[in-house]
């Protein structure tokens, strides 16, 4: 029966393609906006910070005539259908998304509203934030979302007890590293945990190393469009040094067919069969839910290492800056919209972040740190990123959408050695920029 | 049937009108299938297959990202296709995957099936046990597998032996083999289910026959079994080959067509295409390469095969 069904599906998965866009594109043309009820759409990526949304959409509904209605879509197919929906009539009037490249093709379809005249009026809107993570959602020069969410830092974390028992010290400089991947290996552990089957992970080490080596100056050239940035010295270096830790046998052999989204990785550092592994600061509540007992022993955190004689600053960091609110240029209210994005620096919405183990980018998270749930975890991701001349996002956010999976099919084949560093920088220069 | 019909039809009288309403004129007339009977059918079918198909068809031919209006670009998506190494890569792939399908399940399918029909003991239960796969969507049989075939924690960790350091999805070989795996595991059952009901429809009498002419177990399952599994055969074939062409959710989730590209499949690659590189011109070209080749694949075997003309298996049986 399910054999039976698939060439229906397929049929039917054309379908689904032409029709939702014939639609989508015909009221697109309509050139109908939204009428005008008195509301401001809200869209929002569906999970368990809904809650914090939906607290301050009441708090703003108490005191607005115009009142603020909150749509979510749930899980990872929102950027998805949010590219399906957001040319229609039935686009919503402020949406969340990662800043970046995740905007850049909605800024050059001029659907959304530069920033800049509501920071004139009201100077908090952009003063509030960390400047490193509001930049990152500023595109052509303008400003185009609001910081609405936590940062979340690339940290490399590590298993206390395995590092003593190799006598191994969480490393400082990439030479420290080097040193710890061959202690490790030689007491028969896999020296750093890899999800390589989701390749984002690997993604990240390509981030700071090309961040370390090169400063973020040469990715921004490269997403900038010019892509000899790619065959320039510093990042062949950088990719010399990837090669060198994963010949090394840093990552073991079969970290291809190891996942994180399935819980493969963070069981290995947390059963100890791995010394470190590099991911995201949620990693550290993700080992809360999965190994209570490690999280609370044995679970260690540092920046990532630096490197010696790179142009990066060391104190630079990567990972995902934040989420944002941006804004469409069809809105009918945007003084309400202004008011709304205020929100967004309120002590009442980095209380609530904070209780949820969020750790908003605004100035005054600072003074709430000490009453959350994690208060020593929470003020070393602040500080490092506060004091961070330079938040590198995600590559693959950086870059369109429609860039990443060829991106991710390079870092992953110059990994595992089917590209070298000059098929590696062909397929770099072959991405779209725009 | 249809003679039934006719033969019936004059009983109604001559008169036009009765003609248009002959079920409410004679109670003992049936009334005969129009175009009426087929609408809801044909609509449904129109709706969803024929009109989505011609949208395809002309989305192939736009350039278009999802934002504003569908750009109309000639011929440019097909040539880009033709010229892009992935899109020859994943034809290979797809081929070979179904080749794979078919040259694995055929045989353990008929074996399987042909046990199945039989009256052992302890029959029934196994064969409750192997129907599971079955009964699993897709999506979850992908799910359970990859699992199960974590290096560090699953199967490959105690088995060393066999699976080296278990680095199943990093390998192109490996990888595929864990597709083709995975499709038999979830597949097999299903056409087990058709030579099973097959190989039950086969005459008593045959058997018999060849006991008394002093033919043996092999003998039957050569000379009377297979040959009459005939046309189960080509339509369990015929089902394979179509699933391997449109195969996805497998690949989506067991290896996201990597490593590198390494499996990705046509279909997954028109998903990648239209989805997550928001190019839904050259994923239309895609899809509609698809279900032409689909549909010639389907035919040539249905020719060659003699199916079409539906030749009895039971000649000189009944």
């Amino acid at each position: 029966m399910k054999t039976r069904a698939r060439l229906p599906r397929l049929v039917a998965c054309g379908a689904t393609l032409a029709l939702a866009l014939g639609l989508s594109a015909c009221g697109g043309d309509g050139g109908g906006g939204s009428s005008d009820d008195g509301k401001i759409r809200v869209l929002v990526y569906g999970d368990a910070t809904n809650k914090v949304e939906k607290r301050i959409v009441d708090t703003f509904n108490k005191t607005s005539d115009v009142k603020v209605v909150l749509d979510t879509i749930p899980g990872a197919d929102y950027q998805k259908k949010l590219q399906t929906i957001i040319s229609t009539p039935q686009a919503p009037d402020v949406f969340f998304n990662w800043g970046g490249g995740s905007i850049k093709p909605f800024v050059k379809a001029d659907l959304l509203m530069p920033l800049d005249d509501l920071i004139k009026k009201n100077p908090d809107l952009e003063n509030k934030f960390l400047p490193s993570v509001f930049n990152n959602a500023v595109v052509d020069g303008k400003p185009y979302g609001v910081p609405m969410r936590g940062t979340q830092p690339v940290l490399l974390f590590h298993n206390k007890k395995v590092l003593d028992e190799a006598g191994v010290k969480p490393p400082k400089t990439w030479d420290e590293l080097l040193d710890a991947v061959g202690k490790l290996k030689d007491r028969g552990v896999t020296p750093i945990a890899l999800g390589g089957g989701d390749i984002w992970p690997t993604q990240m080490w390509f981030q700071y190393l090309y961040d370390r080596v090169a400063g973020p100056e040469l990715f921004q050239k490269a997403v900038g469009g010019d892509k000899s940035a790619w065959e320039s010295a510093d990042s062949k270096k950088a990719l010399g040094m990837i090669r060198e830790l994963v010949d090394a046998g840093a990552f073991g052999k079969n970290y291809d067919s190891v996942k994180y989204t399935n819980g493969g990785s963070p069981a290995l550092l947390a059963s100890g069969k791995a010394g470190f592994e590099l991911m995201g600061s949620w990693y550290y509540s993700q080992q809360q839910t999965d190994a209570e007992k490690f999280a609370e022993k044995d679970l260690g955190y540092t920046p990532f290492p630096t490197v010696e004689g790179g142009k990066g600053d060391p104190a630079n960091v990567a990972g995902n800056t934040n989420n944002y609110y941006s804004v469409m240029k069809k809105t009918k209210h945007p003084e309400a919209v202004a008011e709304f994005l205020k929100l967004m620096y309120s002590d009442e919405f980095v209380k609530a972040q904070l209780d949820i183990g969020n750790l908003p980018t605004t100035t005054n998270t600072d003074r709430f740190i000490d009453s959350s749930a994690t208060p020593e975890y929470s003020r070393f991701q602040y500080d490092l990123v506060a004091d961070a001349p330079s938040f590198q996002l995600s590559w693959d956010q950086a870059y369109p959408q429609k860039a990443s999976s060829s991106m991710h099919q390079a870092i992953q084949q110059f990994f595992n050695g089917q590209l070298d560093a000059d098929g590696f920088i062909k397929a770099m220069q072959a991405l779209p920029t725009e | 049937m249809t003679t039934q019909i006719t033969s019936a039809r004059p009983a109604a009288g001559p008169r036009k009108e009765s003609r248009r309403r002959p079920a409410a004129s004679s109670a003992t007339q049936v009334g005969r299938p129009g175009f009426a009977w087929a609408l809801p059918a044909a609509v449904f079918f129109a709706l969803f297959a024929i009109a989505p198909l011609i949208m395809v068809v002309v989305l192939s031919f736009m350039s278009w990202d999802g934002l504003g209006s569908p750009e109309f670009v000639g011929t440019d998506n097909w040539s880009r296709l033709m010229d892009d190494p992935v899109m020859l890569k994943s034809i290979w792939l797809t081929l070979l995957l179904t080749v794979l399908g078919v040259v694995v399940q055929t045989p353990l399918s008929i074996v399987l099936g042909v046990w199945a029909a039989g009256h052992q003991r302890n029959r029934a239960v196994l064969s409750v046990i192997y129907f599971i796969p079955l009964l699993l969507s897709a999506t979850a049989v992908s799910v359970l597998w990859r699992a199960l075939l974590d290096p560090n924690f699953g199967i490959p960790a105690d088995a060393g032996w066999l699976f080296g350091d278990g680095n199943l999805f990093g390998e192109q070989a490996t990888a595929i083999g864990v597709l083709a795996f995975v499709s038999t595991w979830q597949f097999t059952p299903f056409h087990t289910l058709i030579y099973q009901g097959a190989a039950r429809a086969i005459p008593q009498v045959l058997y018999q026959a060849a006991e008394i002419d002093g033919a043996g177990r092999y003998r039957q399952f050569f000379h009377i079994t297979l040959p009459q599994l005939r046309n189960s055969m080509i339509t369990s074939m015929i089902l394979m080959i179509v699933g391997g062409l449109t195969t996805f959710e497998t690949v989506l989730i067991l290896t996201q067509g990597g490593p590198g590209t390494d499996t990705t499949i046509s279909a997954y690659y028109m998903y990648d295409k239209a989805f997550k590189g928001f190019d839904f011109g050259a994923g239309s070209a895609i899809a509609l390469a698809l279900v032409v080749a689909a549909t010639v694949i389907s035919l040539i075997v249905v020719r060659v095969s003699g199916y079409d003309k539906m030749r009895s298996s039971m000649e000189g049986v009944s």
